[in-house]
């Protein structure tokens, strides 16, 4: 019964969160004409979770290409279909794992230091300190992560991509001896510009990037002022942000096909 | 002394609190409160720990607000006031943060210039001239580049003070401004609070412990416990009232209508001295 009961509760409890991490949405929407105030700022965040998740995305993207390549050829050499190993790299990594993996990646590395970062900010009382000084702390603080996140999705996804397809032509041509113009031809030529790319890379990494951005900044913002509050929050953002991927890459990809 | 506030009601004050009640997780902290604040003095709010003062300047700036009563400052009831009223008002306020709060992504000069360049367009000299002026009051101008990791307490809070009082405000509110502080900054920033109050008649409220220190800087003090003014005066009357409550307030004794210990059941039994021990 009590079982019941607790289950019950968790369940009204998620529910609550989703409810307020959508209201906290519309406020981070609504505050981005005023944050437009704080452009530099804005430039400052997608400078640390952009730029700076260039290396790991970038080292990331290569090994996932490489072990694609890798496996791919291995498979389609019992049908004799090497050469088609260009076009499946290049489709799975658009379609899924760019994107996925991006976001994945993003939250691990850019998620949780933003969530512990505004945490530690409400535990030293540095939102309570703006909020006094009658400067508002989501368009200061909350609004211009969330942009970064959005902004910075799409063009890591689409770094991570091109270094996935170069370590998958790596393995496949350099190392395994597919033909390297058959390997171009054969991907560009399945290959869809707008199914493939623009839905499966720039639509479904956006998407991310706002999801991602989200659960991270609400944790951090909505975080107990302690040591304790500010470790679960991090560790949140990186459970929920990792659940709302790949759920919401089943929907996306339902929808967009 | 009084147990409780007659002030009436007139234009010499900021800051007029009538009927305050704030219950915080079933503890009742203000139990109808009733407080005035004039304008161009210095008031010390003094107490026991865990009384409220804290929760009161809260009150003053709008970050809480109360089950019932009413907080005006300067005329505007807070708790009504819209957000953008609300900013505005907080404008023309100082807030000294018991944890000074600089934001640790700027250096000294920044966490000074934040107020100004968030609310102002004013040329880039005007505003190095205003923050390394106000650096200047503080003792604090050789600091300007360092960050808020690279300060002692007592330094940051002097960095504090000065973004508190970078736009010359109406009212400062400092939170325990004297933890932390050596004796030379100590009395520097007791004599900051005088000239600021005299030069430019800015309204203080001090929530602070340190008797001695107030007495140099307050021109009134309350005593607050239990969800009330228990006592209150100039600093001269406070510290020869001979009330039950000032005598264990301002002299730190344990007995008293203020219980040192927090509620608790028999020691001897929670120890295992006596039979039925846990």
């Amino acid at each position: 019964m009590n079982t019941r009961v607790d289950h019950g509760n968790s369940v009204t409890q998620s529910l609550a969160q989703i409810g307020a991490c959508g209201l906290f949405l519309l406020r981070i929407l609504a505050a981005i004409p005023l944050s437009l105030r704080h452009v530099r700022e804005t430039v400052r965040q997608l400078w640390f979770v952009g730029a700076m998740s260039l290396t790991i995305i970038m080292v990331c993207g290569l090994f996932v290409g490489m072990v694609l390549g890798l496996q791919l050829y291995h498979v389609l050499a019992i049908f004799g279909g090497t050469s088609a190993s260009g076009s499946v790299v290049a489709l799975a990594i658009y379609r899924e794992l760019g994107p996925v993996v991006t976001a994945l990646l993003f939250a691990g590395r850019a998620g949780t230091s933003m969530t512990a970062e505004i945490g530690l900010m409400r535990a030293t009382d540095q939102i309570a300190a703006m909020e006094m000084m009658a400067v508002d702390p989501i368009a200061y603080v909350a609004t211009p992560r969330f942009l970064a996140g959005l902004i910075a999705m799409p063009l890591l996804c689409c770094v991570f991509c091109a270094m996935g397809i170069f370590g998958g032509h790596l393995v496949g041509v350099n190392w395994l001896g597919v033909d390297n113009g058959t390997f171009w031809s054969n991907m560009t030529s399945s290959v869809d510009v707008w199914q493939d790319v623009i839905n499966g890379v720039i639509w479904k990494s956006t998407a991310f990037g706002a999801v991602v951005s989200l659960i991270a900044v609400f944790q951090g913002y909505t975080t107990p002022p302690t040591s304790e509050g500010v470790a679960y929050a991090t560790t949140r953002t990186v459970v929920a942000s990792s659940i709302a991927i790949l759920s919401l890459d089943f929907v996306l990809t339902a929808f967009l096909m | 002394m009084t147990d409780a506030v007659h002030a009436k009601p007139d234009d010499r004050t900021l800051v007029r609190i009538r009927g305050l009640t704030t219950v915080l997780n079933g503890k009742t902290v203000f139990n109808a409160l009733d407080l005035d604040i004039p304008r161009g003095k210095v008031t010390a709010i003094m107490g026991p720990s865990g009384t409220g003062k804290t929760t009161l300047l809260k009150h003053i700036t709008g970050q809480m607000r109360g089950d019932a009563g009413e907080v005006r400052v300067d005329g505007l009831n807070v708790s009504e006031l819209a957000r953008d009223e609300l900013f505005a008002l907080r404008e023309r306020i100082g807030y000294l943060f018991q944890n000074s709060a600089l934001l640790t992504d700027f250096d000294v000069f920044e966490n000074v210039a934040f107020p100004l360049r968030q609310h102002t367009k004013l040329p880039e000299v005007l505003i190095r001239n205003i923050v390394l002026t106000k650096l200047q009051a503080v003792g604090l101008r050789g600091a300007a580049p360092l960050l808020p990791s690279e300060l002692s307490g007592g330094m940051a809070r002097r960095v504090a003070l000065a973004r508190a009082i970078v736009f010359d405000p109406m009212l400062i509110l400092y939170d325990e401004p004297f933890v932390g502080l050596d004796p030379i900054a100590l009395n520097q920033v007791l004599k900051l609070i005088r000239t600021l109050n005299e030069t430019l008649g800015i309204t203080s409220v001090l929530v602070a412990h340190e008797l001695e220190a107030i007495k140099h800087v307050a021109d009134h003090i309350y005593l607050i416990a239990n969800g009330k003014i228990v006592a209150q005066g100039d600093p001269n009357t406070i510290a020869s009232d001979g009330s039950s409550w000032t005598r264990q307030v301002l002299g730190g004794e344990a007995d008293g209508p203020v219980p040192f210990q927090y509620p608790a059941g028999d020691y001897a039994q929670a120890l295992g001295f006596k039979q039925g021990a846990a």
